[in-house]
């Protein structure tokens, strides 16, 4: 098989990495204390400087999952978040302090740190040949009580 | 009609043939991303994060962006080389070093309406108020992206941005990692090397090191003989990225060159160093400021013993963009440059008077951005600056875009905006002592006062998708005070005066289109006309302002190929330049470029053939530029 490079379809980076945080709440299930009642949103988080601009919010509008509204909520601090559940973490040199406050919560924790998996955040964005990659820590999605579905984790690179 | 005539009306015919089927092609908008599946989003090729192409859909100006990648497939080395892939912008090489450049008319060898920018250090020289090409080298491996404005552009650009703004953007050196060396050699092109590495310091820490160095060969004169213009250049920086914290990032780049151009029979000499640091803080994701501060220096020699010229800058920028009651984004900054020149003129010919000047310049700028709906946003806003010629000068402008429905945006702007003097304007003597006014000389511009201009545009864009776009703005400018020289009444004594006024005008279409997945064609086509005339009172013969082609295509097309290879094409033509009191007529042309590679993921061998429509041809004035070629190697690890 010839295979001709397509330039194919072509995205601003953070326009992809927000459809997969929003594709995330697909494919991972959250314990039931941490989803709440039917009508409670589902909160979608990003920590420290925003680099979507409207994207994630154009993405997350309107949508529901399992019955529960989608939002968007951005946070300066951890201090801040109280109820989360996909957040993406982007503050370059506090990763690990970051990670080490939102410990025990149900959190699925997201970020381009090159050094996330091994701080123990859950998913890492990479990229190859300008496409993007995920790198999946098991460990660390279990220990926030999450279930990452086999088809995410046949996708990625599992961290070891 | 003779062909080349006939090529650009192909051309041009050519691309609206493949712009309009575009809004049925599938394309990536935010809502078609979220449709897409996990496998499929792993297939997207992402484009580097940046304010800009948010902005273009609705930015209420002329604004054209080419990324590097389609710079580097364009065979382009330099800058110049690329600007000519900009249909809204006059690319004339006039020898092997020196370039012509301008939009929107007035281009002449002293073109001097354009802001150019790199990486935010500005490059156009008050010594005549244009830019010294020459001196303007970057490695293009590592541009990320050229943004061309045409037209006064808004009020956030600094000063000399009158008919248009011209910002290069180099990569961020997180996205320059690893090695990278290239060597080609050529006919026209003698030799260039380029090399660049680039590394992680730690997570918060990147940077780059590059050096390059090139040899140009001659251009031909009219009698068939070289002419004496070889030029080479040896030029090296680097660039360190630093993001301090969630709220700060730095910036610290240089570049430091040397070259010489031959000027027969001797050769001149041209140095250069800059270096510029950048701090953005962001308090709230709506508000954030940008502080910039840098050094340029510049040293180039002219005909060796006639005359040199040595520019010392230093600007401080700082700029604050504020939203507040949810709809109103303001922008604010204020800069101070401290211009320190030496014009040292050996020769009683001709001289720059005083020969050392300072020449500070204070610039700030406010304007507010208001959504009045979802569809509509207004803009005004007012640049002022102070020089050391004019004192205050306002450039006020309003500008409106309706997005009337997705993807569509109808635009509408008034501006004005000065040409403040330069020293070529004022202090401009020939020949360099005093002489009695029966007899012939050039006596400054004592009374020379800034340039003006008002302009009205009105655009069009559609972007139905991230792989196709269309564009159309038209403008109607209105100069008065612009440059003449003129002899005093009842002397041969001649002064530099404001004596000449009148009205340019035009329209830009550009478009880009996706007709496979690997094929990808740019196309754009430029007209422009002029009335310029002397003032009541006035004598100046007008021609010598601007020798500016009426008709502009530029198409380019980028394709790829089974076993890794590449074939491209670029295309232009221009019509022809009237003679002037300076210059030669220059019969219109129509020339290409093509390149072939073989691309792997550490190797790159290319041909590339550069102006193979002739053997040679005239872009300005006489010199010839001959058809070229040259072969290139290149390898990452």
């Amino acid at each position: 098989m010839m295979a001709i490079p397509a330039f194919t379809q072509k995205a601003s980076e953070y326009q992809v990495k927000a459809a997969f945080l929003f594709n995330f709440s697909k494919f991972l299930e959250w314990p039931p204390e941490a989803m709440g009642e039917p009508n409670e949103p589902f909160v979608v988080g990003v920590l420290g400087k925003d680099p979507f601009g409207s994207n994630l919010d154009e993405i997350i509008a309107g949508e529901k999952i399992m019955g529960h509204p989608m939002v968007v909520r951005r946070f300066n601090s951890t201090e801040e978040i109280d109820k989360c559940h996909i957040l993406f973490i982007h503050v370059p040199g506090k990763t690990s302090e970051a990670l080490n406050a939102l410990k025990g919560k149900s959190i699925l924790t997201v970020s381009d740190d090159e050094e996330f998996n091994a701080y123990g955040g859950i998913i890492k964005f990479y990229t190859e040949n300008e496409m993007i990659r995920l790198e999946i820590n098991i460990q660390a999605a279990k220990a926030a009580n999450l279930t990452v579905s086999s088809k995410l984790l046949r996708i990625a690179k599992i961290y070891e | 009609m003779n062909r080349p005539y006939l090529t650009s009306i192909f051309l041009i015919s050519l691309f609206i043939f493949f712009t309009y089927p575009a809004s049925g092609q599938k394309g990536l908008s935010v809502a078609e991303l979220k449709k897409l599946s996990v496998e499929e989003l792993m297939n997207i090729r992402i484009t580097l994060v940046s304010r800009t192409p948010q902005q273009i859909r609705d930015a209420a100006s002329a604004i054209q962006v080419i990324t590097g990648d389609e710079i580097k497939r364009s065979g382009a080395l330099s800058i110049s080389e690329a600007l000519r892939l900009f249909s809204n912008i006059q690319v004339a090489q006039l020898n092997s070093s020196a370039w012509i450049i301008g939009t929107r008319g007035f281009n002449t060898i002293f073109a001097n309406k354009l802001l150019v920018m790199i990486d935010g250090r500005t490059v156009y020289t008050p010594l005549f108020g244009g830019v010294i090409w020459d001196l303007q080298n970057v490695l293009i491996e590592d541009i990320d992206r050229i943004e061309v404005v045409s037209g006064p552009g808004g009020t956030l650009w600094g000063a000399n941005a009158v008919n248009g703004v011209i910002n290069i953007v180099t990569k961020k050196s997180s996205d320059t990692r690893g090695g990278y060396a290239s060597a080609s050699v050529g006919n026209f092109l003698r030799d260039n090397f380029e090399a660049r590495y680039g590394g992680r310091i730690n997570d918060k820490t990147h940077f780059r090191v590059y050096g390059m160095h090139f040899n140009r060969r001659p251009t031909t004169k009219p009698d068939g003989n070289k002419s004496t213009d070889e030029w080479r250049l040896s030029q090296a920086g680097f660039r360190m990225d630093i993001d301090a914290s969630a709220k700060d990032g730095f910036t610290i780049q240089g570049d430091f060159y040397s070259g010489t151009r031959k000027t027969a029979p001797e050769h001149s000499p041209m140095n250069g160093q800059n270096i510029l640091a950048r701090w953005t803080h962001t308090y709230s994701p709506s508000s954030d400021i940008t502080l910039q501060l840098y050094y340029d220096r510049y040293f180039r020699e002219d005909i060796p013993g006639t005359g040199s010229d040595r520019m010392n800058t230093i600007d401080a920028d700082f700029q604050h963009r504020l939203n507040f009651k949810k709809n109103h984004e303001l922008l604010w900054g204020l800069g101070y440059r401290l211009v320190r020149d030496y014009a040292n003129f050996r020769t009683q010919n001709v001289a720059i008077l005083p020969p050392k000047k300072n020449l500070d310049l204070f610039n700030g700028f406010i304007q507010d951005e208001i959504s009045i709906s979802e569809k509509i946003k207004f803009t005004a806003g007012t640049k002022i600056l102070h020089n050391v010629y004019t004192g205050i000068e306002l450039q006020p402008s309003a500008r409106a875009a309706f997005a009337f429905r997705k993807n569509h945006t109808l635009w509408s702007a008034v501006s004005r905006a000065v040409r403040t003097p330069s020293r070529f304007d004022r202090d401009y003597f020939l020949p360099a002592y005093s002489v009695p006014p029966p007899n012939p000389s050039v006596a400054g511009g004592p009374n020379f006062e800034s340039e003006n201009l008002t302009a009205f545009e009105i655009g069009y864009r559609i972007q139905p998708n991230s792989a196709s776009a269309f564009s159309l703005s038209t403008f109607y400018n209105v100069y008065t005070d612009i440059y003449s020289v003129e002899a005093l009444p009842g002397t041969l004594t001649y002064q530099i005066m404001n004596g000449s006024e009148g009205k340019g005008w035009g329209l830009e279409v550009t478009g880009t289109y996706q007709p496979a997945r690997i094929w990808k064609i740019r196309a754009g086509y430029t007209y422009f006309d002029k009335d310029l005339h002397p003032k009541a009172g006035h004598t100046f013969n007008p021609d010598y302002l601007g020798n500016d082609s009426k008709h502009r295509a530029v198409l380019q097309s980028i394709l790829n190929l089974p076993f890794n290879l590449q074939f491209d094409v670029v295309g232009r033509y221009n019509s022809k330049l009237k003679q002037t009191l300076a210059t030669a007529e220059v019969p219109q042309f129509f020339t290409y470029d093509v390149r072939l590679a073989w691309v792997t993921k550490n190797i790159e061998i290319s041909l590339v053939g550069q102006n193979l429509a002739k053997e040679e041809h005239t872009e300005f004035d006489v010199l010839k530029i001959p058809r070229s070629f040259y072969a290139k190697i290149a390898g990452r690890f």
